[in-house]
């Protein structure tokens, strides 16, 4: 592809200003956080949609995949996917909003594969229901174990430490 | 010469009230047995975390647990006669440890290493985590230390051989059973504020 290591063709608020145009009616909130990552939030119901487009972009093409995490704000739950181009050699940084009283929101495993695993520890972690996985079970806890540990309203409860 | 060899770690050789209480005379089988099952320990490769690290420095050249006759690490419980518990078990992990040490065969022992494996160590009350591995299988000698340094271990060792040399050929001691009472109070955990 003649692109080295390290390097990246566009400016970073290019980016940014390029995302902002293509993705109006969706993203919300970009900018740039870090030299080589932007900053963007996206509405629950157009997750997915948002997702293949981003991957199939001409001239960015967030083709990789590296992380999902489940966060607890409090008020709201979060889904943030962390995702990487090659061609630009920056990254993106997805927040969807998520609410508690309905943690629920499309899963991207059609998108990008490597999401399985990580939504399944979002789903172990912080109970957000991945629709569509194709196998959400719980990847780190026991299959019995009570509740989502690192919800902040989360109590301990004796059912999950049975030899106490 | 033997006045230097500390009274812990003397053989202890039969004498008259070890024949009454079983009414067997085994004169020197005892000794035998003993001696035998306490410098040939074969112990089961389960490293749990940072602890195997230490355990596992202590079989190479630099601490030769070879010196205790102990070098013969089994990677299978059926092989085994001592579980050396080196790191935190997790609620996940605990059937799967139980397991494995119904496995071993009798007479077995277990050391729990380090402060994960005596009570849960610096994880204590976490949310996946035993609080100490004697809330599942007996423990025979508690290494503390975070981890502890293969010295630790051999120290943990060396008194397990001679628990091992305590033990009868005819009438075997029954271990105790695990007896560790709950702390009464737990520390809370801290209650999340709103988000600015």
């Amino acid at each position: 592809m003649g692109l080295e290591i390290g390097t990246n063709p566009m400016d970073m608020d290019a980016i940014a200003a390029r995302l902002a145009a293509d993705f109006a009616a969706e993203l919300t909130g970009v900018r740039v956080q870090e030299p080589d990552t932007v900053v963007a939030r996206c509405e629950r119901a157009a997750l997915k949609d948002v997702a293949r487009r981003l991957k199939a972009h001409a001239e960015i093409g967030y083709e990789t995949l590296n992380f999902v995490a489940g966060v607890d704000k409090v008020r709201h739950l979060e889904s943030v996917y962390h995702v990487y181009s090659w061609k630009t050699n920056t990254y993106l940084e997805l927040h969807v909003e998520v609410p508690k009283a309905k943690a629920e929101v499309d899963t991207v495993c059609d998108v990008w594969p490597a999401a399985d695993w990580h939504e399944r520890e979002a789903w172990d972690m912080v109970g957000i229901r991945y629709l569509g996985h194709p196998d959400l079970r719980r990847i780190l806890l026991k299959d019995d174990f009570v509740g989502h540990p690192l919800r902040k309203d989360y109590v301990d409860s004796a059912e999950n430490h049975p030899h106490a | 010469m033997t006045d230097m060899v500390p009274d812990r770690f003397k053989m202890r050789y039969p004498k008259l009230e070890h024949f009454q209480e079983p009414n067997v005379i085994t004169t020197t089988a005892d000794f035998i047995f003993s001696w035998g099952r306490s410098h040939s320990v074969f112990p089961f490769t389960y490293g749990l975390a940072c602890c195997a690290i230490e355990m596992l420095s202590s079989g190479f050249a630099r601490f030769d647990i070879a010196r205790y006759g102990m070098e013969v690490f089994r990677p299978t419980p059926r092989q085994c006669d001592l579980m050396i518990v080196a790191g935190t078990v997790n609620e996940k992990m605990a059937p799967v440890l139980k397991r494995l040490y119904d496995q071993m065969s009798e007479p077995k022992w277990v050391i729990g290493m380090g402060a994960c494996a005596i009570s849960g160590g610096p994880f204590y009350d976490g949310y996946n985590v035993v609080n100490g591995v004697d809330k599942i299988v007996p423990v025979d000698v508690y290494i503390p230390g975070c981890p502890p340094r293969p010295e630790a271990l051999f120290q943990g060792l060396l008194e397990l051989q001679v628990k091992i040399q305590q033990h009868k050929f005819v009438a075997e001691t029954p271990k105790p059973a695990a007896q560790n009472p709950k702390p009464a109070a737990v520390t809370p955990a801290p209650v999340a504020g709103e988000e600015a």
